[in-house]
């Protein structure tokens, strides 16, 4: 059996399956954010206990952690000093110089405080070349001193970014050995080990974050570990990464900056997994909650993964799953502008005050309260009826703040409401795929989340996709991914290479020193060397472009010419395909070589039931429910519960479960699968 | 059928316009070969009606964003419908017909959909040399346009998406870098062909009806953000003055006064008191004075407004021929951002005391634009690298000025250390803040930057413009000034020498050059600075404790820092 747990802001959720019989139970537990650990104990218990079955039983837990994220969100990392080369200290902050997007007219807005200040960022005397020359020897001294300077103003971890390291990394190897000398209290990350590309202040911030990082992570993982072991003894314990894989505890204590934003990995994994069950492999997953709305592309039954990304205004370089979050949710708040138009977001009522339907005292209209007064939401059965929602607060709200200043009525302005927060999330979906030359059109859209499914089908309209998945267990899909995930380390080298200099034999040499590297760790986390396998890819460029394009290999034997050729003529096609522009007789660099090391562990089947139901399910209730273009007309409810495989049944209706509510427009049938997804066709 | 536009529908077609304008932007900085492009982004993408109005713009440079309105204007002018083909891109750079500067070369192509010009996509881009006296096109000390340049009217560089061999072949032979400039041309066009393409999956979607009612909406929209903001603000004639170092060809300081009539829902602006055009090339393009004052109003008006032309009609600019701010030709344009940043900063300063809680103290009010050029050893290619930086950034009523952070009409990456010194033979030695630049004040001015480069071989020109080395960035209401800026030629040796702001010299290897860009200006009195704020600064060695008791009039004691959390 399998257990995967995430932890989220409210609930931490677990999925256990059984490998061998496809069952699955789940549930969720309260999260406990003084001691998240005490948390996953206690829904462990709990999930044991409802599948009467004991630890013995787990082959190993893969845990989704939210720790790092909230760490870096409240600032609560650890006190880090950095090293860089002298001249350069203020790399950090200076960054880039260019302001946020949000401050192009704004002169309030800035980027977020460096991580280390700056009487913390201390250089050491030295300096590497453009091509790993070393033009200025490392003066140890001059690390001594600063380390013992760290050491005096309480530092817990040391970050340590020199120029040009991920072309030679002798410096920082010869600072991390002071450091250890020196200070062996402190946690050293140095930069050619963590993200060995070029750019220097997108490589320092990376560093910093692990460094930042690294004490609290261990401490968690290492207080987890405890406890498992007191309640169960011995247990295999691996952590999510944000590229979607998962690794051995062990070396999750000294790779924190992986562990960043995980959540939004798991979530596309079980896309992927659903996406397989239902027979697609091209997918974008929409996560839509109370004041986000996530969006990831599944490509060849893999979510697509990139190879750098930004948290919280930080440049993190590691590989990660491409799920981009904008500002539009159930929370989202309606207003008009001075120029007369609706706007939704990005301002959230969030849990509290909530949407002015939840009766807390918001008074601002909603995205929730929109879908209420159109009568897509039941006031009465809302989170499996915890919670009764008032219509006539959201209508005030609405009339107040949007139908009176706009000249409408309630009910056109809530459904105004609905067309522009759906246009901001078609923004959202187009800027994540047409922006990577996929056309959205030839994707299904699969939907999760509390609010996904209630807008996932005119998203789909709009967008000119024929086909919606709606999962079961969407409450705790995110779990889902734990489940299903590999354990993964990924691997790069640059090596800047012109088109001549690129020959199979360079290549092959540096891939297998990377490989090594990989095998080394695979056998110290004790995984089968029959599960691993080794996939390569390679980012080219047209000579002086300053982005590249990841292109994989598909040999998986020693490199040829004619694989180098493939890999140019792949680069050629994918470059034209995304910007409008290729052309074969130009060269190319080869700019990084990347090795991912898979553990893969075995694929799992869930349990089919039989689709012997043809008929339609019973319906629960009618009511009246505004659509597009028909406006409000009498339409079906049924309840989630009550759908078994085979059933099928036309728009316009709704499908109500106890934390989420799908909404089936006209001129669109839905299905009910064998593993119980809902899913969703144009006529 | 005539299509009423209602603010929902108007808002879905906004949002897919904007997309329309990031994607192109993306494409862009994705594609192109020069740094400037690539690693700076000193570019702007936008979307306009078919009349020519700016609809949506990229996240770009508020200074070329806004700088497209005067050559679309034009462009409309010289071509009829009929003369427009789809496929076809123009391209443009003539500061005397709606252009920036000659380097920043402009892109438009039409989106004609079903036989009818529905809009237009366009690009502006800085380019790293367009030919002239001097590589990359900065030099100080030019002092007619024929010297800084190609200068393009209208031409039609793809006609019906096929590329003009001919006219690539003249830029191709008056170019220093064509592989680069013409790759980065290709790339501008690559971003107008995605625009065009997605322009029209729109019109499909939607119809051209119901595009265009919306679009108008969208720019009346904001126009009565616009005015209902201006409703807010008292009327009245509001003047600021700043100055223009020197010309780099004479030591004469250069004024520039703005003076901002505001009345009822409009404003009028005009440039009475500032010089008459000078001889050097910081004569500054009326585009760009146009992106100047646009931009400035916009950050105190209304900053979230959906930026478009709407937001310009409550405006209007008086700016006198021959004057720093309109000049004639053959004025030299080159180095106009010296005097474009100087506008916004005497906006700034013009408003402060009528709107004190939205404006922000003297900044860096230049951009030290370098351009170093010889042959690459070994292959001996010609190389132009273009090294663009600002300096600090000016505090605010409520915060300090960022750190290491831009403002204003610059907007725009620096190039990281480790891009520049792969692709050039050169090797940069520092860059840092410089300690004690940050004017004092309750909020404290930003810091300046200092950027040391090394060239490592023999025979290589360093043209530049740079500006706010001789006039400090002003403090506000009560807030001192800002540090200066200084070039250094081999600082700390026996030959080092003060470069000029505004020139052009020869280099040899082992030659260093050391940037000194301005810090900015502090907001508030230094007496009421929160004194942990002012110890921080001082552990973090931003500030001394000399400048802590001359400027601020705290004693710092060993101890007050020892205690310090």
């Amino acid at each position: 059996m399998r257990l995967g747990i995430d932890v989220g802001g409210t609930f931490t959720d677990l999925v256990l399956i059984d490998d061998k019989t496809g069952n699955i139970h789940f549930t969720k537990t309260l999260t406990t954010p003084k001691d998240l650990a005490q948390g996953v104990m206690n829904g462990i218990e709990k999930i044991l206990k409802i599948s009467n079955s004991s630890s013995d039983d787990l082959e190993y837990i893969a845990h989704g952690t939210t720790i790092g994220t909230n760490a870096l969100i409240e600032r609560k990392g650890a006190k880090v000093g950095l090293i860089t080369t002298a001249g350069f200290r203020d790399i950090l902050e200076i960054a880039r110089i260019e302001r946020p997007d949000a401050g192009l007219y704004d002169i309030f807005v800035d980027l977020p405080e460096p991580l280390v200040p700056r009487y913390l960022r201390l250089e050491a005397e030295e300096r590497i070349g453009a091509d790993g020359e070393i033009v200025k020897p490392l003066d140890d001294n001059s690390v001594i001193n600063t380390v013992e300077k760290f050491k005096k103003e309480g530092v817990e971890a040391i970050a340590v970014c020199l120029l040009f390291s991920f072309r030679n990394s002798t410096h920082e190897n010869r600072v991390r050995e002071i450091c250890q000398e020196v200070f062996p209290q402190a946690d050293v990350t140095i930069s050619s080990e963590i993200a060995p590309e070029f750019r220097e202040f997108e490589r320092t911030s990376t560093t910093v974050i692990n460094a930042y990082l690294l004490p609290v992570t261990r401490q968690y993982i290492k207080s987890l570990q405890d406890r498992l072991g007191e309640k169960f003894g011995e247990m295999d314990l691996r952590i999510m990464q944000a590229s979607g894989g998962a690794m051995t505890a062990e070396v999750a204590k000294s790779h924190a900056v992986h562990m960043v934003n995980s959540g939004p990995a798991g979530g596309a994994l079980a896309t992927g997994l659903f996406g397989r069950l239902a027979g697609e492999d091209s997918i974008i997953s929409m996560d839509m909650g109370g004041t986000s709305f996530d969006v990831g592309l599944i490509v060849n039954g893999q979510p697509r993964i990139k190879s750098e990304g930004e948290f919280e205004g930080y440049p993190v370089k590691i590989p990660m799953i491409d799920v981009e979050g904008f500002g539009a949710g159930g929370g989202s708040i309606a207003w008009v502008d001075a120029g007369g138009a609706l706007n939704v977001g990005p301002q959230s009522a969030g849990a509290d005050p909530g949407p002015a339907c939840y009766g807390n005292g918001g008074e601002l209209p909603t995205v929730t309260d929109a879908n209420l007064v159109l009568g897509r939401l039941n006031p009465d059965y809302f989170l499996g009826s915890e919670m009764k929602l008032s219509r006539n607060l959201a209508e005030d709200a609405i009339r107040s703040f949007v139908a009176e200043p706009l000249n409408l009525s309630v009910e056109d302005a809530a459904a105004g409401i609905i067309r522009v927060v759906n246009a901001n999330m078609v923004r959202g979906i187009s800027a994540n795929s047409t922006q990577s030359g996929y056309d959205v059109r030839e994707f299904s859209l699969l939907a999760f989340g509390g609010a996904g499914p209630l807008h996932a089908v005119e998203l789909a309209e709009e967008t000119g996709i024929s086909r919606v998945i709606i999962p079961p267990y969407c409450a705790v899909f995110s779990a889902f991914g734990g489940v299903v995930s590999d354990i993964r380390h990924d691997y790069v080298q640059t090596i800047a290479y012109s088109q001549s200099d690129a020959t199979p034999e360079k290549l092959q040499a540096h891939f297998d020193e990377l490989a090594a590297q990989a095998d080394q760790l695979f056998k110290n986390e004790n995984v089968s060397p029959g599960s691993v396998h080794l996939e390569r890819l390679i980012d080219l460029r047209y000579e002086g472009q300053s982005y590249e394009l990841t292109i994989p290999i598909k040999n998986i034997g020693k490199l040829e010419q004619k694989d180098i050729d493939k890999i140019i003529a792949d680069f050629h096609s994918l470059h034209k395909r995304i910007y409008a522009y290729g052309d074969p007789s130009e060269l190319v660099e080869f700019i990084s070589l990347r090795l991912v090391g898979i553990g893969q562990v075995p694929k799992i089947e869930l349990l089919k039931e039989d689709s012997k139901e043809t008929s339609a399910p019973l319906q629960k209730a009618e009511r009246r429910v505004y659509f597009p273009g028909s406006g409000f007309v009498e339409t079906k409810i049924f309840e989630r519960e009550d759908l078994s495989p085979g059933m099928s049944f036309n728009g316009p209706s709704l499908v109500e479960e106890t934390t989420s509510t799908s909404v089936i427009p006209p001129e669109w049938t839905a299905k009910v699968d064998v593993y119980t997804n809902l899913v969703v066709s144009r006529n | 059928m005539k299509f009423e536009a209602d603010p929902i529908t108007m808002q879905v077609i906004r949002y897919a316009m904007e997309q329309i304008a990031d994607e192109m932007g993306y494409t862009l900085v994705r594609t192109a070969r020069s740094t400037i492009i690539k690693e700076i982004k000193d570019i702007s993408c936008a979307v306009f009606d078919a009349q020519g109005n700016t609809v949506a713009q990229a996240h770009h440079a508020p200074m070329l964003l806004t700088g497209f309105e005067l050559g679309m204007r034009a462009l409309r002018k010289h071509y009829s419908d009929s003369e427009l083909e789809d496929g076809d891109v123009i391209v443009f750079n003539d500061p005397y017909s709606g252009g920036q500067h000659v380097m920043d070369l402009v892109t438009f192509a039409p989106v004609k959909y079903k036989g009818e010009i529905l809009g237009f996509v366009g690009s502006i881009a800085h380019h790293t040399d367009m030919g002239g006296a001097a590589p990359g096109g900065t030099a100080g000390g030019l002092t007619e346009i024929y010297l800084e340049g190609l200068r393009l009217p209208f031409i039609k560089l793809y006609k019906k998406g096929e590329e003009d061999r001919e006219l690539f072949g003249i830029l191709e032979n008056n170019i220093r870098v064509p592989d680069k400039t013409l790759g980065d041309i290709r790339a501008q066009a690559s971003a107008n062909f995605v625009g065009i393409r997605k322009m029209k999956e729109i019109l499909e979607k939607y119809s051209p009806q119901v595009v265009q009612a919306c679009l108008k909406m969208l720019l009346d929209g904001s126009e009565n953000r616009i005015r209902s903001g201006l409703q807010n603000i008292p009327d009245g004639t509001y003047s600021g003055v700043d100055w223009v170092d020197d010309d780099g060809f004479s030591d004469e300081p250069i004024k520039l006064q703005v003076n901002i009539h505001k009345q009822g829902d409009s404003v009028v602006v005009d440039f009475e008191g500032t010089a008459k055009q000078v001889t050097g090339n910081i004569n500054c393009p009326i585009a760009t004075v146009h992106a100047a004052v646009y931009y400035a109003l916009i950050a105190v008006i209304d900053p979230h407004v959906p930026p478009n032309s709407g937001c310009y009609r409550p405006f209007t600019i008086q700016a006198e021929p021959g004057t720093i701010v309109n000049p004639i030709m053959p004025g030299a344009v080159g180095a106009r951002t010296n005097t474009s940043q100087k506008i916004t900063e005497a906006m700034m300063l013009a408003m402060s005391d009528v709107l004190p809680e939205k404006v922000m103290a003297g900044s860096h009010g230049q951009i030290t634009n370098c351009g170093f050029s010889g042959y690459q050893p070994g292959t001996r290619k010609r190389f132009v690298y273009i090294d663009i930086q600002g300096g600090g950034a000016g505090a605010r009523p409520t915060k300090d000025g960022r750190d290491g952070q831009d403002s204003h009409l610059a907007r725009f990456k620096n190039t990281p250390i480790e891009a520049a010194e792969m692709e050039y033979p050169i090797r940069i030695e520092r860059y840092e803040f410089i300690p004690d630049t940050g004017g004092a004040g309750k909020f404290r001015g930003a810091l300046g930057l200092r950027r040391d480069i090394r060239v490592l071989i023999d025979d290589v020109s360093w043209a530049r413009y740079g500006d706010r080395q001789k006039f400090e960035p002003f403090g506000l209401h009560g807030g001192k000034g800002g540090g200066k800026g200084q070039f250094i030629l081999n600082p700390g040796t026996p030959e080092e020498q003060i470069a000029k702001s505004k020139g052009l010299d020869h280099l040899n290897a082992e030659d260093v050059v050391s940037l000194r860009m301005p810090g900015a200006g502090g907001y508030g009195d230094p007496k009421d600075r929160d004194l942990h704020s002012l110890l921080k600064d001082i552990r973090d060695g931003k500030v001394s404790i000399e400048l802590a008791k001359s400027d601020y009039g705290i004693n710092v004691t060993p101890k007050m820092l020892a205690d310090l959390d």
